[in-house]
């Protein structure tokens, strides 16, 4: 995105000044944010489970509403006229606010979908003047369309919804200067490519921690206000797949592993963001955060138009069993330095009831933000807690924004932290990828290498140690042991290390070798009579490293598996070479399954079954015997 | 009792009366100027909620800066129909905008896939074909805009920041890409790889006196220029490769005069035709030269803007300046069009 602006970093800036400006305004507390922990286990009664869907959608409209207050207009936006409008009271007094919030339109897409939201739940209720005040925001104000997949969803799914609302108007009457046909056609293209693209190779922006709500909301929105039957069947589906892609990398509701995009907050404080509203919305297992994450009052605005698929429900609740989940995603477009427009992104997530470890291969995979791996551990109540642990080679530069960007080079990197990126450009930052650094996971054990060219801005790692680690020891064997949660983990650096303060608690491992790497083995405690014996364990698996002339690994793990790893070369298991490209499918593991190029996604769980064919726009539902 | 006056005030008010001056002493301009500028600030990010005066600019007396069309942080660039110079074809992060009546009514020509055009050209021989320069690829129309279909064949790594179109033979086009100068002798069906580099080229230009000569300024590799009409290419040896060089500008009426700027380059002006070159950043805030241009109606002046400053005149080739206009802004382009 973006000095100007260029970015897309614009989003969770903009994010965080809804949720506090949302905060600042909640005088009222919020209920689930601010009460006690839900029970996590599965509802298996369908009604109830529906009827507690509701219950937390119908608190999400209640709070938002009330932060309307009497006699402070300026205190009823955009997000208290969809609530209100939702919850069907005060039109008079919505209409009145929307005729003067159409006044000064402001926030491009974002600005978008929630006027299109307010449009169509106010379709009964809005009166004339506030219908031709929207309608006059459409002529005179120009939305940015964007730069990025999030920004482009947001942008054409209310232009479809809008076009469609106003259909069979002329040029004139719309700030593009295209008629309501062309926009529609235009809209739906890009729709049914994204979804093409999604579905065949890969999501783009994936598993992001906040993004997630705006596909989310976006197909919401086509599910419930396409008149198109096929593409609201489209809309609905697509929102079974980002939910499906959802359910199955989270703990407790919290995103694990990789992410294309999550930031400073949410990488530490896991829980902390707008996907955890999506965990306890859908799932009941978590709290929503605060101010239900900004955006979540969008979706909960239609939410009632949408029931999660059971087998979706199942797989974001059930962790009796640890399961692997294999997925290739794609990179946001390239513009440079690449012979690719979407290099492919091969991630996989290890998940169990007390922990999970997800990563991705490595490497400048997206710009900024990426998170290529950590390992969550269950904590009782996730809030301020920070219960996870990773490393990251830290990286930025012009090269990498370039390659994201159509941007000039030379301000990007200093721009980024002006944009709500702040330690883009820090030495001591503990988020970005490194085109330094390859990872490869099998089960719960990860090996990260990285060989960092000699004059790089930074050369060093950061490990990062969590405050609410129960126990951290440093053995003389060279493993660092630790506890978080009913997790037992074993961080093992390939070179010296001194240990720096972070602000806000914890510790950063800062190991300063150009070649250098992370070995994690994490396991769970009750697979141990006594934290001794875990060490113990660890200390007996065969471990061979070297970090000259390249970082290499040999490892078994404890689950028996012996990962050799070198730096630029491909991982081999026991021995037999992995090949990334021909192994990863869309999807492989016991609850997700697709092939490359399908245009199909296969959802299982239990007896139960759900198969998005995209290809011929079905959703088919069966229950093996 | 005296108002006091904030600095920048005071000096966009010598800048209008040190404008008025020079106008007074100049033919009356023969183009309007219209500047791409984004005033939002540093720290503006897309889908900001402050209201942002971004946008094109017209001047038609070099004081005075009126918006034109739609704020919007992100128009590149600008270039105007060869038949109807008040119709304007802006490459803006919507994609093509073609923007009648001096800019004031705007149409999206482009579909959602073309995205963040950086440049734009009318050929003047084919004048209703335009080309345009996008993150991956070249665009071209040949209905003045209404349809558009991708050309480059021949073109590897697609990234193209600049075109421009030779002014003496339907279908000839140069483009500055990701890895160097292409050319096209057909309308954009081959395109051929006439000078590599290494990193992308931000600006290419031919010169108002000898059809047969362009420079092209580059991120990694400098300056480069051709003396046969685009076939061949030979370094500027006076121009460092150090720094990203964001633009380049010719004199129309002094054809040995040169002017370039970049990124931690200054202002760099030769009368030499580009043997030597003389610094003419003193009395500019910073050395990070967004845009540099010669007035092509008023002689000796000298437009630069500086990275997040206000846009800085000079009517002595850059010996002095003033600011302008803006209080702080990247200025994406200067442009000059035909007044009609």
């Amino acid at each position: 995105m973006n000095p100007a602006t260029f970015f897309p970093m614009r989003f969770s800036r903009f994010l965080t000044g809804v949720v506090f400006g949302a905060l600042a305004a909640a005088a009222s507390a919020q209920p689930a944010f601010t009460g006690p922990m839900p029970a996590r286990g599965p509802v298996n009664d369908a009604s109830l489970r529906r009827n507690q869907y509701l219950e937390r959608r119908a608190e999400v409209l209640a709070w938002r509403s009330a932060q309307a207050k009497p006699g402070e207009p300026a205190t009823l936006g955009l997000a208290e006229a969809a609530a209100k409008l939702a919850r069907r009271e005060d039109a008079a007094a919505v209409s009145e606010r929307v005729i003067e919030l159409m006044k000064k339109p402001t926030g491009d897409m974002f600005w978008m979908f929630p006027v299109a939201c307010i449009s169509y739940l106010g379709r009964d209720q809005l009166t004339p003047a506030a219908k031709a005040a929207i309608r006059e925001a459409w002529r005179t104000y120009m939305p940015l369309r964007g730069d990025t997949e999030n920004h482009w969803v947001m942008y054409y799914t209310s232009l479809y919804l809008m076009a469609q609302l106003w259909p069979d108007e002329p040029g004139e009457r719309w700030f593009n200067g295209k008629s309501s046909a062309e926009i529609s056609a235009e809209a739906q293209a890009w729709l049914l490519d994204w979804m093409k693209l999604t579905t065949t190779i890969g999501q783009g922006e994936y598993d992001c921690t906040h993004y997630i709500g705006e596909y989310a909301i976006s197909m919401l929105y086509l599910a419930t206000w396409a008149q198109d039957p096929a593409m609201r069947q489209r809309g609905r589906m697509m929102l079974d797949y980002v939910m499906a892609d959802y359910a199955v990398d989270t703990l407790d509701g919290i995103y694990i592993g990789a992410h294309a995009r999550t930031d400073d907050r949410q990488v530490l404080e896991k829980w902390n963001g707008l996907s955890s509203f999506f965990g306890w919305l859908l799932f009941g297992n978590c709290p929503p955060p605060a101010a239900y994450g900004g955006w979540g009052l969008y979706f909960a605005a239609a939410a009632d138009h949408y029931d999660l698929p059971e087998v979706v429900y199942r797989i974001g609740t059930d962790r009796s069993g640890p399961y692997t989940q294999f997925e290739r995603k794609r990179t946001r477009h390239r513009w440079r330095n690449s012979d690719v427009r979407n290099a492919p992104v091969y991630k996989q997530s290890y998940v169990t009831a007390d922990y999970a470890l997800g990563s991705d291969q490595g490497g400048l995979l997206q710009p900024i933000q990426q998170h290529s791996w950590d390992v969550t551990w269950a904590v009782p109540d996730p809030r301020g807690v920070h219960n996870t642990m990773f490393s990251v080679q830290p990286h930025y530069g012009a090269d990498e924004l370039m390659t994201y960007f159509t941007e000039m080079p030379d301000y990007m990197p200093a721009s980024v932290t002006f944009q709500g990126k702040p330690t883009y450009t820090a030495p001591t930052k503990l988020l970005g990828g490194s085109p330094y650094e390859q990872i490869f996971q099998r089960d719960d054990a990860l090996v990260s290498l990285t060989k960092v060219p000699p004059g790089t801005t930074f050369e060093h790692v950061n490990g990062f140690f969590s405050k609410d680690l129960a126990k951290l020891e440093e053995d003389a064997s060279g493993w660092i042991f630790a506890q978080g949660g009913r997790a037992y983990l074993a961080y093992r650096p390939l070179a010296p290390y001194t240990w720096q303060p972070i602000e806000g608690g914890g510790k950063r491992l800062y190991s300063e070798s150009r070649r250098n790497g992370t070995i994690l083995q994490v396991a769970s405690a009750s697979e141990f009579k006594t934290w001794d014996d875990f060490k113990a364990a660890i200390r007996a698996l065969p471990l061979t490293l070297a970090t000259d002339p390249v970082p290499r690994v040999s490892f078994t793990t404890l689950r028996g598996r012996k990962l050799e790893l070198a730096y630029g070369a491909a991982p081999k298991v026991d021995g037999r070479t992995i090949d990334h490209a021909k192994e990863w499918k869309l999807f492989a593991g016991p609850y997700l399954n697709a092939e490359v190029g399908s245009g199909t996604l296969t959802i299982t769980h239990g007896r139960l079954k759900r198969v998005l064919d995209f290809n011929s726009v079905t959703a088919t539902d069966t229950v093996n015997p | 009792m005296q108002l006091k006056q904030p600095r920048w005030l005071r000096a966009l008010l010598l800048a209008a009366a040190g404008t008025a001056a020079a106008l007074a002493a100049a033919a009356e301009p023969k183009h309007d100027l219209y500047v791409c500028a984004n005033v939002s600030g540093q720290a503006q990010v897309m889908g900001s909620r402050v209201a942002s005066p971004s946008g094109l600019y017209r001047s038609v007396d070099r004081q005075t800066f009126v918006p034109m069309g739609f704020a919007h942080i992100r128009l590149f660039t600008l270039t105007h129909d060869v038949r109807e110079p008040s119709t304007l074809f802006l490459a803006t992060l919507d994609g093509v905008v073609r923007a009648r009546n001096h800019g004031a009514n705007w149409r999206i020509m482009t579909g959602w896939d073309m995205t963040e055009p950086k440049s734009i050209a009318f050929d003047p021989n084919a004048p209703d074909r335009i080309y345009a320069g996008l993150p991956d690829g070249i665009a071209v129309s040949t209905d003045r805009g209404q349809t558009w279909r991708r050309q480059n064949e021949g073109i590897a790594r697609r990234y193209t920041q600049t075109i421009t179109v030779d002014r003496t033979r339907a279908g000839r086009v140069l483009a500055g890409t990701e890895k160097g100068i292409f050319l096209t002798e057909d309308g954009a069906k081959t395109w051929r790889l006439v000078q590599p580099t290494d990193k992308t080229t931000y600006d290419l230009r031919q010169s108002p006196h000898d059809p047969k000569e362009f420079f092209a300024v580059t991120s990694s590799d400098g300056a480069f220029r051709s003396r046969d009409g685009g076939a061949t290419w030979q370094p500027v040896p006076s121009v460092p490769k150090e720094r990203t060089l964001h633009n380049f500008d010719y004199d129309r009426r002094e054809a040995k005069r040169l002017v370039y700027g970049g990124w931690g380059t200054g202002v760099q002006l030769s009368e030499d035709g580009g043997a030597t070159w003389t610094d003419r950043t003193a009395g500019l805030p910073n050395r990070e030269i967004w845009r540099v241009a010669l007035d092509p109606d008023i002689p000796g002046r000298l437009y630069a803007a500086p990275y997040q400053q206000p846009l800085f005149v000079s009517d002595d080739l850059g010996a002095t300046w003033r600011p302008l206009h803006f209080e702080k802004a990247i200025v994406f382009d200067l442009v000059f069009v035909p007044r009609s």
